[in-house]
């Protein structure tokens, strides 16, 4: 039991797709100008992973090697394809927000990762736990990075403004740099930075 | 294992995948024309200066307020008889902007404009969808085929390319709308 705790807890912090295993970069500096677009993405890979890792771990005594990765590849770009047209039905404001990032999961290294790390010699539970952990660990930096961003960006959090008038009445402005690419890799950067000496005890 | 072992699993696998894919593909089909086309009627309305208006109750306020008309080729929509909203495509600085201008009664003012976009730049170009850029259009008077905004700092050639587009879909109704004066 402690062992399945630890698939879904470890990926959280001191084996964290982004901040250790510098996994699945791109996307988390496109989707995290907003707190939405991020959870959302966030929810999307978590399911991603989760279910590729599933049917693969499934799969793994009948897949031949010679092309499993192709076989990985088509899982993966099914789950996605779903995942896209699901939001684009259900959520359509979220998905035209997200817009090819949804579709870029499939290039997401993270899942792939867990496939060819994981889901291919472990049980099917196991690898669903893994692929969630993982999803969740994701999750959990693109929330922070869009968290700050939006709120210097934007002054918002969740659409509603936060950072009362009266501060911009006296000359405070929101951070065009915040909004730009660029600042949710440094936000990133801090981020390892800060895990990196706690890794290391 | 053998190569018809591997040739027999990649056309199975290929087969269920894409029954599945079609399959899901076909279902949720109607919901996502639904949206764009809801998308497409809340646009309208707003650029009337109707607002308020959501995926549930767009299409009764569509037919309640709007009716669709064409001059020639060219298609505008009349809403509670006064005012006309004309759809405008244009380019911005990465791909295709469009959007919608509503035009007051004797089409001097400006009712009200939404913009959207493929893929202008997030925080810059991207801005002219929201109502902070769309709010100032809204009862300024029309210059002889343009209308006098503030640009977004830092995203001027998105903002030229709401300007031009402006002017030139305009320019294209000229006959329409002085006919009707």
């Amino acid at each position: 039991m402690s062992k399945n705790m630890n698939l879904i807890t470890a990926p959280l912090r001191k084996a964290n797709p982004i901040t250790v295993l510098i996994l699945g970069i791109c996307s988390s500096l496109a989707v995290t100008a907003k707190l939405k677009p991020a959870i959302v993405m966030a929810l999307s890979v978590t399911v991603v992973t989760a279910l590729s890792n599933l049917v693969i771990s499934l799969l793994r005594k009948g897949i031949p090697s010679k092309i499993r990765i192709i076989v990985q590849l088509i899982v993966v770009a099914t789950l996605v394809i779903l995942v896209d047209q699901f939001l684009k039905a259900f959520m359509y404001d979220v998905s035209k927000q997200l817009s090819v990032f949804v579709g870029l999961i499939i290039t997401n290294c993270i899942v792939m990762g867990r496939l060819e790390a994981f889901a291919m010699s472990h049980s099917p539970w196991e690898s669903f736990l893994d692929g969630v952990g993982n999803g969740l660990g994701y999750g959990a930096i693109l929330v922070i990075v869009a968290f700050i961003r939006e709120l210097f960006g934007s002054g918002t959090l969740f659409g509603y403004q936060v950072i009362p008038q009266g501060l911009y009445d006296f000359g405070y402005m929101n951070n065009g740099l915040m909004i730009l690419p660029p600042m949710a890799l440094i936000i990133i950067g801090i981020i390892i930075w800060l895990q990196k000496p706690e890794e290391e005890k | 294992m053998s190569d018809r072992y591997i040739f027999r699993y990649i056309i199975i696998l290929v087969l269920i995948v894409s029954v599945l894919l079609s399959g899901a593909a076909l279902l949720l089909k109607p919901y996502q024309d639904m949206n764009k086309k809801n998308e497409q009627r809340i646009n309208i309305l707003k650029a009337a200066g109707i607002t308020g208006v959501d995926n549930k109750n767009a299409e009764q306020l569509f037919k309640q307020h709007c009716t669709a008309q064409h001059y020639g080729e060219l298609p505008y929509y009349i809403i509670d008889d006064k005012i006309t909203v004309i759809p405008m495509h244009g380019n911005g600085l990465w791909g295709p902007i469009w959007g919608y201008i509503g035009l007051s009664e004797d089409h001097q003012t400006v009712v009200g404009a939404v913009f959207d976009h493929k893929s202008e730049t997030p925080g810059l170009g991207a801005e002219i969808t929201t109502d902070g850029f769309q709010s100032q259009f809204s009862g300024k008077k029309m210059k002889g085929y343009s209308v006098d905004v503030d640009a977004i700092a830092g995203a001027t050639r998105t903002s030229d390319g709401v300007k031009t587009m402006i002017k030139n879909t305009l320019e294209a109704y000229k006959p329409y709308l002085e006919g009707n004066e």
